[in-house]
């Protein structure tokens, strides 16, 4: 597993993707920071939180489009799975490698939180609970990608799939406040990605939601691995 | 060391291969050798584990491939068709690459990979991106990653396709080296490399086993010494005459016109009689030099027609079917060359 999550890391960096991916994190959330905090000297740092939560719909397939997809088209998902690893391993390896890139992008942002700490005294519990959101939140859209991204040997297709499934994911939170049918729209309130995110975003640690999110990456990955097993019988 | 037994794989209806069983020692250099779509590759996959049969078990030094995929495969040092490389690295890191996910832990890194650049030549391509390789030297770091860890048991599908014939000698003579501590298995659609390396040969068609010999064995099986091609300086008709009066000659006649004065004959003996040696010395004493004696080598295909009969044959005695096999060559010869495995080679190299 350690193999392929430094392979797969480094692989970020020898390619475009991980830089793409980083800057246009970074240029999202400063435009925001800068829009929202600086021009209007406020220190409450939970819009670009938001915001960034809602940029991953877009950013996060262009992170997760390559872990699969490149391998098949490249046949080396051959030797991946003709080494004494485990699929489990090949899945957990790239998923963190994806997740790492992520987190760095995430950690970029500590910038704004301690400009903002500089000038003012700005609400700890409340950037804090931002944090494990994104975090959170961030595996479950890597996880996401990550199965995609085994179903197809098109990175293309990979990325544009990831991407619906992500509005999907999105759009559910408007059909919520459309519909009327009792069972649906509780159907729709328990899997609904954003609407935990609110409970986060005004500073309350949910044990519950966390949960949620970790199990909804956990069960993308599982798919993933059973994906990379039933290949063997195709 | 690998056992293989009623290994079946089917692809919707299509059977890719079917009840596939044999046993491969110790130390054993086994060629598969078939036409392209044969199962070759698919018997390679799934005994490697990459793929799963439909039924049937494969098992490597008595591990089961499927029961413990783990183990069997850290026995196994695998060249797919196409080498799997990450374009984007240098050899030294893809090697580094392999190291770490085989977990080799009993030999040391740098020493270890150093030792096989050395045995497959890619020492002064070390630290070159692989993307900028040639395709010979991805070849050989695809080798070279099979063989890291070394691993008891090598499996290399078509080692040498799309080598010129230099490195196609080369990466020959470094299996042939590898093989002398290893069990090995590759598969090639060239008699001549079987020949050429292995000790027994499974030649497969359609997903079965159609033979399984040595290599010398096989193709005395079908032709022995039995037909030649002779070149001759001298008048047609008397060679001709010459020629067919010679004791155990079955057919003898005119191909072609090779050079000025001198013809091509081909000469076809009876079953178990060696010819070469009364052929010679009646046309020496006749004064008509030999410019040139060949063996005519069959081609690949002819081999399996004539496998496959011979098996057909074996299955319903009372169906006697003569083969076909002199129609076939005398067209091969008439063409010009003869279809040997120099000729197949030839080929490769132009691609």
């Amino acid at each position: 597993m350690s193999a392929i999550y430094k392979r797969d890391l480094r692989a970020y960096f020898t390619s475009p993707v991980g830089y793409v991916f980083i800057a246009a994190f970074v240029f999202v959330m400063n435009l925001v920071f800068y829009i929202q905090n600086m021009m209007t000297a406020q220190n409450r740092l939970t819009t670009v939180f938001s915001v960034m939560f809602y940029a991953l719909i877009v950013l996060a397939p262009v992170l997760t489009m390559r872990t699969f997809s490149e391998e098949y088209k490249q046949k080396t998902d051959q030797l991946l799975l003709t080494a004494p690893v485990k699929p489990a391993g090949i899945v957990m390896g790239k998923f963190l490698a994806a997740y790492t890139v992520y987190v760095i992008s995430l950690a970029l942002l500590l910038i704004q939180v301690i400009i903002i700490a500089a000038v003012s005294t700005p609400n700890g519990a409340i950037i804090f609970g931002n944090y494990i959101a994104l975090l959170a939140v961030g595996a479950v859209f890597i996880a996401i990608g990550t199965f995609v991204s085994s179903l197809t040997e098109n990175q293309l297709v990979a990325n544009i799939a990831t991407l619906a499934i992500n509005v999907f994911l999105f759009l559910m939170d408007y059909a919520y406040s459309l519909i009327n049918l009792t069972w649906l729209k509780r159907i729709l309130y328990w899997i609904s990605i954003f609407r935990r995110y609110n409970t986060f975003y005004v500073g309350v640690f949910s044990v519950a939601d966390f949960f949620f999110y970790l199990c909804a990456a956990a069960v993308f990955l599982f798919l993933t691995v059973r994906v990379l097993e039933k290949k063997r019988w195709s | 060391m690998i056992e293989v037994s009623n290994l079946t794989k089917t692809y919707g209806k299509k059977r890719g291969i079917d009840r596939l069983s044999f046993t491969i020692g110790d130390g054993e250099i086994v060629g598969f050798l078939g036409p392209n779509g044969a199962g070759k590759s698919t018997t390679m996959n799934i005994i490697t584990g990459y793929l799963s049969a439909s039924s049937g078990a494969a098992r490597i030094g008595g591990i089961d491939v499927l029961e413990d995929p783990i183990a069997a495969k850290k026995q196994i040092g695998y060249l797919p068709e196409q080498p799997p490389l990450y374009l984007d690295m240098t050899v030294e890191e893809y090697l580094d690459f392999i190291f770490d996910l085989k977990a080799v832990r009993e030999l040391k890194r740098r020493d270890h990979v150093m030792e096989i650049c050395e045995l497959v030549g890619l020492k002064d391509q070390y630290k070159r991106v692989i993307r900028n390789l040639s395709k010979g030297y991805k070849q050989r770091v695809g080798m070279a990653q099979a063989l890291i860890g070394n691993p008891e048991v090598l499996i290399l599908d078509e080692p040498t396709v799309g080598l010129d014939p230099k490195q196609i000698i080369e990466i020959r003579n470094v299996i042939k080296n590898l093989g002398k501590n290893r069990t090995i298995i590759l598969s090639t659609h060239i008699l001549q490399e079987v020949s050429a390396i292995c000790e027994r040969v499974l030649v497969i068609n359609n997903g079965q086993i159609v033979a399984d010999d040595k290599p010398e064995n096989l193709s005395a099986r079908i032709t022995g010494e039995r037909k030649l091609s002779v070149r001759v300086a001298g008048p047609q008709d008397m060679v001709r005459k010459i020629l067919r009066s010679i004791d155990g000659v079955q057919f003898a006649d005119v191909t072609v016109q090779a050079e000025k004065g001198s013809y091509d004959f081909l000469v076809e003996a009876k079953p178990n009689v060696d010819i070469r040696k009364p052929m010679f010395i009646a046309l020496a004493k006749a004064g008509y030099p030999i410019l040139q004696l060949k063996s005519m080598d069959l081609s690949l295909e002819d081999i399996f027609l004539s496998l496959v009969e011979e098996k057909k044959r074996q299955r319903n005695p009372q169906n006697k079917a003569p083969r076909k096999l002199s129609a076939d060559t005398a067209l091969n010869v008439s063409g010009g060359e003869p279809a040997s495995g120099d000729d197949e080679q030839g080929k490769e190299a132009d691609d």
